[in-house]
């Protein structure tokens, strides 16, 4: 029954290498993109804090750089 | 309408529909593989090679619509100069390249058993290569060509050509003698997929569909955080 379920008549190489494949590819895009992403906020919050507070202060009032900022103290 | 549109706007509700997301994503995919994989049926003529529909149909279909989309924000951008529309097309991209290239793959992964060949130059099939062709030459030129206004009329030529592609790739089928079915699913005609294998693939629909809208709002983010640290210079 299992073994059926794996050998799929024959057909199983190329189902499983196909659903193997996407599920890689997949994994591979969002593992890269989630780390570009917290780089990025990284070097935000870093560049944020060589700012005068002036700057901050003005740049806390853009929702964006808020946002960046909340984001980033949770993670 | 363009108000929605404003990257604020569009960041204040990435984070909470990525949470959202996240939640229901996993269950969504358990589902959809026990679906495609155990409890759909074989085919009557492919057999069990025909499970490989459940990713490669929903990956192809959301190839064509990145680039569809990614074609009508580029000429909205063109028309009505909205830049915020160039950060949702350049988000769009390597989600549409991705699920192109995975298409591709799994299709070969199914020509194999069912025509006996991995690849052949036929037309629906040497159409999809040409849309990642297509995808590639978009990526490279918002990436490499620093001018934004250059870069925007680039951008928004090759994606009218792609345009056309699209076109192609979906008639090829009905207008040359190719190796690849005729669409076996379709929203205004007749669908000849039964409906126990129509569940499983809607769900894979579902689940990629997702996918590419978690995705996309990472990417949306990246693209944000990106103008926004170019901003910062000018401080």
């Amino acid at each position: 029954m299992i073994l059926n379920t794996i050998l799929m008549d024959g057909y199983g190489i190329y189902v499983w290498s196909s659903f193997t494949l996407t599920f890689l590819i997949c994994l591979f895009l969002f593992l890269k993109t989630k780390k570009t992403l917290e780089k990025l906020e990284r070097d935000f919050v870093k560049e944020i804090h060589s700012l005068s507070n002036k700057q901050i202060e003005d740049l806390k009032k853009q929702k964006i750089a808020k946002e960046i900022l909340v984001s980033h103290s949770r993670t | 309408m363009i108000k929605l549109l404003n990257p604020s706007n569009i960041f204040h509700f990435a984070g909470k529909i990525l949470n959202f997301i996240k939640i229901f994503i996993m269950p969504i995919i358990i589902i959809g593989i026990i679906f495609s994989l155990f409890l759909s049926p074989k085919d009557y003529i492919q057999g069990d090679a025909a499970r490989i529909m459940y990713v490669h149909v929903p990956s192809a279909w959301i190839a064509l619509l990145s680039f569809a989309t990614i074609s009508f924000l580029c000429i909205l951008n063109f028309i009505f100069k909205i830049k915020s529309l160039s950060l949702i097309y350049k988000s769009i991209a390597p989600i549409g390249l991705t699920f192109n290239l995975i298409a591709i793959f799994t299709g070969a992964f199914w020509g194999k058993p069912t025509w006996g060949t991995w690849w052949v130059w036929d037309a629906r099939l040497t159409s999809m290569l040409i849309l990642m062709f297509f995808y590639v030459i978009f990526i490279f030129s918002y990436k490499f060509i620093k001018n934004t206004e250059k870069s925007s009329r680039i951008c928004t030529s090759i994606s009218v050509l792609g345009l056309i592609n699209l076109i192609i790739i979906k008639y090829s089928v009905n207008w040359w003698s190719t190796l690849h079915q005729t669409s076996s699913v379709n929203l205004i005609g007749e669908t000849t997929v039964h409906f126990s294998m129509l569940i499983p693939l809607g769900i894979m629909c579902i689940v990629f569909l997702l996918y590419s809208a978690m995705i996309f709002l990472m990417k949306y983010k990246i693209e944000t955080i990106r103008v926004k640290k170019r901003s910062l210079k000018k401080l």
